[in-house]
């Protein structure tokens, strides 16, 4: 057995025709999480039960199952129900494509949302006081006092998440979308040469995340600016 | 006033702790220079000096905590070098004090107690449980035995740890500044502790601010300042009569209070 | 409900297979973890290194990539070990449920790894040092200090690697292992009831996140026992 060079110079070039399908998925659905998440974390902060206890059963609902389970549970089992089909949402869940985003959107909302609640809950004490007893409403308190300090305190776990919304995306696969993996699974099933192909797509994979881990460090960087001064 | 080993002429008491010409670095800065220093069996020796000084590293090199770079020291007839089967041969008879108490969290008071003398003593369960409730007795803390270290205050806690130390029977107790980290109305318990043990001849080498501490109970009190013995004296010698400058100022600051 | 007439033994056998792949892969994700962590601790520069590349490698990659690749991959080299012995040989593969659980114990040890990691540095240096002034050899010292130490350190984050552990179980069904993901596809065969199994299959795996999560309460409580009643 030996490691075909030229499989994989050959292959590179159509892995990579997959990588705008990847982008899509990523982008569309991180920022689609993240819009929900922050409308969870306000439900969850509110205050309110009837806000609260929704938003805790679905994030339970969310993280407590395989991501796998859920695009299956959305793109073979909604068609099944009619109320689904005969909905406005059927043009979008009608598609590989739309369900792939729906179920990446609702599971990476209900995590990103827990990272947000910890970057809040983390803010000091003190400073909520500070702005309070300077006269600030309380909408104003959240929106420049501790939304700025939450954002910086949960950057790195959000990194985190980002980077495992992509490795996500690549199970759109199994729902027959063509995006990296399922390019490179299409291959390894032509050619047998599992090696080869999927050791190249992983090396794609990983340059990504170095990527994501890049952007998010620099972002981390600017916005600490104020506590390097000091040290 | 408790009688003191004041005859250091006296041949036939070796020495227990010997160190010679020791040198310690840590990267570029030197920590001790050149310190020689014996201490015979039964002496109390009080170690002071500004912080920075090298009082903790000279006690820390005693029971290899730190290693020291060159020179010679001696801990009861062992040379401590890297050959680890007599460091903590040295560490079992050496017992040692930390300003931050370390006791284990995890542990009850009677667990941290019993924990080294069952694993480096091989005692028996009930050996090491009597042993245990005989040193929190005498530290005046029986009834504490089942509960954990963050529910005593901290000046229980220093006298469960020297209580700790006491469990392995040592022939030396090292204390590094054991009440720097109290509060002033529990500095008084632990030192009461401190000064039983002197009484009854453990030999002691105290790093502490506790002038009033030195003066009761120290054969020899040790000035350090840079690294270096400065001045080391008999306690009235060196309160009423220091010689050096710099031992003059560091009494000036610190009596002043 | 009365398409799963039939299927309950079905997915009963198929939640065993979970409940023995989490733990076996339970057990290797700690040992990774520990050799991980060791080797990033250790001051040997070729371990820290292979420690390094470990946690990029299976951070960074697609859980379903590390699968397909382990499991087709070593399928490849040992039909081709197996023909040199018998040339009539066609296929052998390792079982999937040992290729399923070595890799998803890899991909959640890589993160144990930074875990353990993070806890044995969060062992406060002075307890140590009381240890070794008592005598205790540096074996001891870690039996009996470091690791009681560090395990209330590591349990929160290590709660949701178990977490990841049993929800990746569902990725194994890919590769044919007959879990409940498995049994769901058979019975959608039959019954034509794809929304029905699957939500059972996340029933499913909403009771074994639902009992992990109890689970690590229970021991936090036991593990931070020493800090009640402290104030």
């Amino acid at each position: 057995m030996s490691f075909d060079f030229a499989l994989i110079v050959d292959s590179i070039p159509k892995i990579l025709t997959g990588i705008g399908l990847t982008f899509q998925l990523l982008f569309l659905s991180a920022v689609l999480g993240l819009a929900l998440a922050i409308i969870l974390l306000l439900m969850r902060i509110s205050g309110r039960w009837y806000l609260v206890a929704p938003t805790m059963v679905y994030i339970y609902i969310f993280r407590g199952t395989p991501i796998l389970v859920q695009i299956f549970i959305i793109y073979y089992g909604l068609p099944q129900l009619e109320f689904v089909r005969d909905s406005i949402f059927w043009p979008i869940l009608r598609e590989a494509f739309g369900c792939a985003i729906v179920a990446l959107t609702l599971n990476t909302g209900a995590y990103v949302s827990e990272i947000l609640r910890g970057g809040v809950l983390g803010v000091d004490r003190g400073l909520k006081e500070a702005g309070a007893a300077l006269g600030l409403s309380a909408r104003h308190r959240f929106i420049y006092v501790t939304a700025p300090i939450a954002i910086r305190l949960c950057l790195p776990a959000y990194s985190n998440d980002v980077i495992s919304l992509m490795k996500s995306t690549a199970l759109a696969s199994t729902i027959t979308l063509l995006d990296m993996m399922g390019i490179a699974r299409t291959i390894v099933a032509e050619t047998y040469a599992p090696y080869e192909i999927f050791i190249s797509v992983m090396v794609v994979y990983l340059i990504l995340t170095w990527i994501i881990q890049r952007g998010f460090g620099w972002m981390e960087k600017r916005m600490s600016r104020h506590v390097r001064s000091e040290a | 006033m408790i009688p003191k080993v004041l005859d250091m002429s006296d041949s036939d008491q070796t020495n227990i702790i010997q160190l010679e010409h020791v040198d310690k670095f840590f990267g570029a800065f030197q920590a001790l220079k050149n310190i020689s220093l014996s201490v015979k069996k039964g002496e109390r020796i009080v170690v002071c000096g500004p912080s920075g000084s090298g009082k903790s590293t000279l006690i820390r090199c005693i029971n290899r905590l730190e290693e020291h770079d060159n020179g010679k020291i001696v801990v009861n007839g062992h040379e401590l070098t890297s050959a680890v089967k007599d460091i903590d041969a040295v560490r079992s008879e050496v017992g040692m004090v930390f300003q931050s108490f370390n006791l284990f969290p995890h542990l009850t008071i009677i667990k941290n107690l019993m924990l080294a003398p069952r694993l480096v003593r091989k005692a028996s369960k009930s050996e090491a449980y009597d042993t245990a409730m005989r040193y929190l007795e005498r530290v005046k803390i029986p009834e504490q035995a089942d509960k954990y270290p963050s529910q005593l205050s901290g000046g229980q806690q220093q006298r469960v740890a020297i209580a700790r130390a006491l469990c392995m029977n040592p022939l030396i107790m090292l204390f590094d500044e054991p009440t720097s980290a109290l509060d002033p109305e529990m500095i008084s318990e632990v030192l009461d502790v401190m000064i039983d043990l002197a009484r009854e001849g453990m030999t002691m080498i105290v790093v502490s601010h506790e002038m009033g501490f030195a003066r009761k109970v120290a054969d020899l009190v040790v000035f350090m300042d840079q690294g270096e013995i400065v001045e080391s004296n008999p306690p009235e010698e060196f309160f009423d009569n220091p010689r050096n400058e710099r031992t003059k100022l560091f009494l000036s600051q610190i009596l002043s209070h | 409900m009365e398409a799963l007439t039939g299927w309950w033994d079905d997915f009963f056998w198929g939640s065993l297979v979970v409940v023995e792949i989490f733990f076996v892969a339970l057990i290797l994700t700690v040992l990774f973890g520990l050799i991980g962590s060791a080797a990033k601790l250790s001051k040997s520069r070729v371990a820290h290194s292979i420690a390094s590349a470990y946690t990029i490698v299976f951070r960074g990659t697609p859980e379903i990539l590390v699968l397909l690749l382990f499991y087709f991959g070593s399928a490849i080299t040992l039909t081709a070990i197996a023909q040199v012995f018998d040339p009539e040989i066609k296929f052998v593969d390792i079982p999937p449920f040992w290729a399923g659980s070595l890799a998803i114990a890899l991909i959640v040890g890589s993160y144990a790894t930074e875990t353990f990691r993070g806890a044995f540095l969060g062992v406060d240096p002075g307890q140590v040092e009381a240890a070794r002034a008592l005598g205790l050899s540096n074996l001891k010292t870690f039996i009996y200090v470091r690791i009681p130490a560090m395990w209330r350190l590591a349990l929160p984050p290590f709660g949701n690697h178990m977490l990841s552990l049993i929800k990746d179980t569902a990725l194994i069904a890919i590769i044919g292992l007959e879990e409940t993901l498995f049994v769901a596809k058979q019975a959608i065969g039959t019954t034509g009831k794809p929304f029905t199994m699957y939500i059972v299959v996340g029933a499913i795996y909403l009771g074994f996140s639902t009992v992990i999560t109890l689970s690590v309460m229970v021991l936090e409580r036991y593990a931070n026992r020493h800090l009640e009643v402290a104030r």
